[in-house]
């Protein structure tokens, strides 16, 4: 049986204003060591919000979020980013690289956050850059690739800590068909090969047709939960 | 973190050229402006003191407050070897400076006559550099020399004879006719138009005051410290009937003057300050808008707050340190040009200067601690401002700075 690598209780996230938003609204989840789990739902339903949380980058006005046991709303700031570098990759939809580092620097910028040596740093980013079929382009800096190379590049980062599970935010909104299907190949290679757990909030087919778990949220609330 | 402080730098090179040109520009003028005004006071101070007046003068206690030959000194009560055993101290050289009445022809003005031994005097009484007629007198002769502005007055020539009526020391009639034997031209413009040198020996028999002189220069080493020099010779000769002043105690209203101007250029300096500090700031807030999603995205993959500020800071210090060194390796020609090729005044800043006895040009100073201290401040601002990037990533949420 597989172990649970989130778990997420009752979990609340209200936007305080004139009139309050509950963007996640009681929300419990369990997220299983190698699933390929897709958040879908459409925009403002509270999925990128709840995969914020997930991550630590946001706090929920109550309930909890357990990763590997440990319950990350407890933790304080510089803890958190800890925790982040440690635990979590993250794949943004807007690639989200550092301009100014090559491919390589961009992947091994996390080790090197992680105090890694030089030499693994070097052979990890090789290696990582070569699963997402990147060969070649190494030292190419992020204004010198396409958009779908530079995803690429955002999951080898995200892989480089080598973090308990990837969070996917709408990685595939600014590619084009080839490019989204090439990296769905990669990820599902990763998440079989390396047995990587990937969660992702999309509102793509493309993505929730190859997810082998899709979690339906509508309005803050979890609203159906379907497995393959 | 230092190569990503580096590379970010040229990421946006615009920006890093208008920080830079900032920070140099405002380096430059501070030095330019601060070196004019010390160098002038500088070269005014070295022209008046050392050139003249000497930096430490002897006097009988009480003459420089009541400047009468009543109260010169009896150079018989000064052990001279005292001064003389000082490493630093050359000599002593013997005035007497009193004022007369001046006449020739059916001209007549009141001057300043001062009794000198060329041969021993501090440059700007050497004579023989300052001739524009004539020549000097000897020690013993009985003959003066007119500065050239009070002979253009008389309309002297060489030859020409002075008559001279005053009161000598004690009450004596102090009178006298010499024959002009050299005109020249004083550095210092008052001075030029009112003085009457005449040998040393000549003037205490005029004055009537044969082994008086009312000041004695200490003429010191060049290099020497005075303020030392002055409190070892004041332990060594103690003054119970002498009175060993410096300069600025001579000439406190030259002091004054001095801070009263660095007091003025400091103002304008610190606006200077004020202004770069908003340029700086301005370029530091372009920084943190344009880079606000990078920073939550740093953040968000596990790049601790501090680390990151520590990585602008380090972009902002490079900047402003190249800014600054820019600036103060650029100046230093400017500072050694304008030092040996002082700008001439004219109008009535010429007159302005003139009034206080300093020679009407606009030296620099090349003193480099001019150049570390302005550099070293303008690098604080840049320092300081750089701060602002700091407190931004400190209080930046990733999710919002994601978002913009």
């Amino acid at each position: 049986m597989s172990k649970t690598v989130i778990e997420v209780k009752d979990l609340f996230k209200v936007y305080e204003g004139p009139v309050p938003v509950k963007a996640v609204n009681g929300i419990s989840l369990t997220i299983k060591e190698g699933e390929f789990t897709a958040l879908k739902g459409p925009s403002g339903c509270g999925k990128t919000t709840l995969l914020n949380m997930l991550g630590g980058l946001d706090y929920p006005t109550s309930g909890s979020i357990l990763v590997g046991g440990n319950d990350i709303t407890s933790l304080g700031e510089n803890e958190l980013i800890d925790f982040r570098l440690r635990n979590i990759g993250f794949v943004f939809q807007a690639y989200n690289l550092i301009p100014v580092l090559s491919a390589t620097e961009n992947v091994s910028f996390i080790m090197l956050l992680q105090n890694r040596p030089k030499e693994e740093r070097e052979d990890r980013a090789r290696q990582l850059l070569q699963s997402v079929g990147l060969t070649g382009k190494e030292d190419k800096r992020p204004g010198e690739l396409s958009g779908g190379q530079q995803q690429r590049v955002a999951v080898a980062r995200a892989l480089a800590s080598k973090p308990q599970f990837v969070l996917a935010d709408e990685p595939t909104a600014n590619l084009d068909s080839e490019s989204t299907a090439n990296l769905l190949d990669i990820m599902l290679k990763l998440n079989k090969e390396e047995g990587m757990t990937f969660v992702f909030a999309t509102h793509d087919d493309r993505v929730i047709n190859r997810a082998r778990r899709v979690v339906a949220i509508s309005d803050g609330k979890v609203v159906s939960d379907l497995s393959k | 973190m230092l190569k990503l402080a580096w590379r970010n730098i040229w990421r946006n090179k615009g920006r890093s050229a208008i920080t830079i040109a900032a920070v140099m520009f405002c380096v430059i003028f501070a030095v330019v402006l601060r070196s004019f005004q010390i160098g002038v006071w500088e070269n005014m101070t070295h022209e008046i003191v050392a050139n003249n007046f000497g930096y430490l003068q002897l006097h009988q206690k009480g003459f420089w407050a009541d400047q009468t030959l009543d109260n010169s000194l009896e150079l018989a009560s000064v052990n001279e070897q005292i001064f003389l055993d000082h490493p630093d101290v050359k000599g002593l050289i013997p005035r007497i400076e009193s004022f007369s009445l001046v006449s020739t022809g059916e001209g007549t003005k009141g001057t300043l006559v001062m009794g000198i031994d060329p041969q021993r005097e501090l440059p700007g009484l050497q004579l023989d550099q300052f001739l524009v007629q004539g020549s000097t007198f000897a020690p013993d002769d009985k003959s003066v020399v007119v500065a050239e502005g009070l002979a253009k007055f008389f309309n002297l020539s060489i030859g020409d004879t002075l008559l001279f009526i005053g009161q000598g020391y004690h009450g004596a009639s102090a009178y006298g006719r010499y024959p002009v034997v050299g005109i020249a031209r004083m550095r210092n413009p008052e001075l030029n138009k009112q003085l009457v040198l005449m040998p040393f020996k000549e003037a205490q028999f005029m004055y009537n005051c044969v082994g008086r002189a009312t000041t004695l220069v200490v003429d010191l080493e060049e290099g020497a410290s005075y303020k030392q020099v002055n409190q070892e010779l004041l332990a060594a000769i103690g003054l119970s009937a002498l009175e060993l002043l410096s300069w600025e105690q001579l000439f406190p209203e030259i002091i004054q003057t001095i801070e009263a101007d660095m007091a003025g250029g400091q103002i304008f300096i610190s606006i200077l300050y004020v202004i770069i500090s908003f340029v700086l700031l301005g370029t530091v807030i372009m920084m943190v808008a344009e880079r606000q999603r990078e920073f939550g995205i740093l953040v968000s993959i596990g790049m601790r707050k501090s680390k990151l500020a520590m990585v602008t800071v380090m972009e902002n210090l490079i900047l402003t340190m190249g800014g600054a060194l820019l600036g103060m390796a650029i100046v230093k020609p400017v500072q050694f040009y304008f030092k040996y090729n002082p700008i001439d005044l004219s109008g009535q800043m010429r007159e302005a200067v003139e009034r206080f006895n300093f020679e009407p040009k606009l030296h620099t100073t090349t003193s480099f601690m001019i150049n570390i201290n302005h550099g070293s401040i303008i690098f604080l601002i840049g320092s300081l401002v750089s701060l602002y990037a700091v407190w931004k990533i400190m209080t930046l949420n990733p999710v919002k700075s994601m978002r913009s």
